[in-house]
């Protein structure tokens, strides 16, 4: 009898035991927040443009020994905005009281949204502008026009390049 | 004088004899009066049963992710701002089964109009059993995988690709985590 007892324990127990397992699963979230703010990067390949002394029959337009420069824009802005690069210069190129009117330094240019222009000392002159975000790159290649009535000197004056964002 | 016989000796034995007989006659009839004692069993029966059923409980040590504006020159991938994210996978399953945690976006980063494709985030892992992975916003991706019950631990660091393509704005997903146990 007892062993018979036994015997019906544990049949009761392999039976609980062989019941199906149902699956489990369980989920749970994450909120992934990324912040892009407006910037603009600019780099200019020189920081100065000499034009030598050149016979203005033979040269009438001088190249800048430098050569092309190359401008490379980063900028990230809101869609749709447009991003700008514009140069100024602070005034004409000056040697002592003589000058020499910086509005004969022009440049032509190479890239994707890169404008030709004359330099200006009033109003600073677009050099390139884009749509939206990215990285642009384009050269400009600077000329002074050549005269005989340049008076004598080393002229000099600085332009100032502003990329925008915005 | 006459003297007194001598105690009759068959006598005596046949009174000893005869007080056994009925001493034992006794113990017979006794006996026989009594009632018969035999053992005696009861028995029934007791069911027993076990439950072990499968059981999935996941738990995160954070519940956001942030990745902070930068340069993608200095910084061309951003680690998520916080550090890495702890994982606590317990499970049991049966034996030999696959306990499987995968996550997937439910989509792009999103800013207004704008997005960021959810695939600019990717993680490493640590952690016995977890891979790291690339997010998705199509295919849940896997993000560990053992076998058997147990309770499991590690960590994900997630990264987001940087780039000046992105436009500005402040971009959000959310991305769910699954843990299975078959």
């Amino acid at each position: 009898m007892k062993s018979r007892i036994l015997l019906v324990g544990t049949a009761a127990i392999a039976l609980a035991a062989l019941q199906p397992l149902t699956a489990a699963s369980t989920t749970s979230s994450v909120t992934m927040s990324a912040t892009v703010s407006a910037t603009a990067k600019l780099s200019v390949s020189a920081a100065t443009l000499t034009f030598p002394n050149a016979d203005p029959d033979t040269t009438p337009s001088i190249a800048a020994t430098e050569g092309a420069v190359t401008v490379t824009a980063k900028a990230k802005t809101s869609t749709g905005s447009t991003v700008t690069l514009t140069l100024l210069s602070g005034a004409d190129l000056t040697s002592g009281t003589d000058t020499i009117a910086i509005s004969n330094m022009t440049w032509t240019v190479s890239g994707a949204g890169f404008v030709a222009g004359t330099m200006n000392k009033t109003t600073a002159q677009t050099v390139a502008s884009w749509t939206n975000s990215g990285n642009r790159t384009g050269t400009q290649t600077f000329a002074l026009a050549n005269s005989w009535s340049y008076p004598t000197g080393s002229f000099s004056a600085t332009a100032t390049y502003t990329l925008t964002a915005p | 004088m006459v003297a007194a016989a001598p105690p009759d000796a068959v006598s005596y034995v046949d009174s000893d004899v005869k007080t056994r007989h009925l001493l034992f006659t006794l113990v017979l009839l006794a006996a026989a009066a009594a009632p018969a004692i035999h053992a005696a069993t009861s028995g029934g029966t007791v069911g027993v049963t076990v439950t072990i059923a499968a059981i999935a409980k996941l738990s995160l040590s954070t519940s956001t992710l942030t990745f902070p504006n930068a340069d993608p020159d200095t910084t061309p991938l951003i680690p998520a701002a916080g550090g890495a994210l702890t994982v606590t996978a317990k499970a049991k399953t049966a034996t030999g089964a696959t306990v499987s945690l995968t996550v997937i976006a439910g989509g792009d980063l999103m800013s207004g109009t704008d997005t960021i494709p959810a695939s600019s985030v990717s993680w490493t892992a640590t952690g016995a059993g977890f891979v790291a992975g690339t997010m998705s916003r199509v295919t849940a991706q896997s993000v560990a995988a053992w076998v058997g019950s147990g309770s499991r631990v590690g960590t994900q660091s997630y990264g987001l690709a940087n780039s000046w393509s992105y436009p500005t704005g402040v971009f959000s997903a959310t991305a769910t985590y699954t843990l299975t146990a078959p």
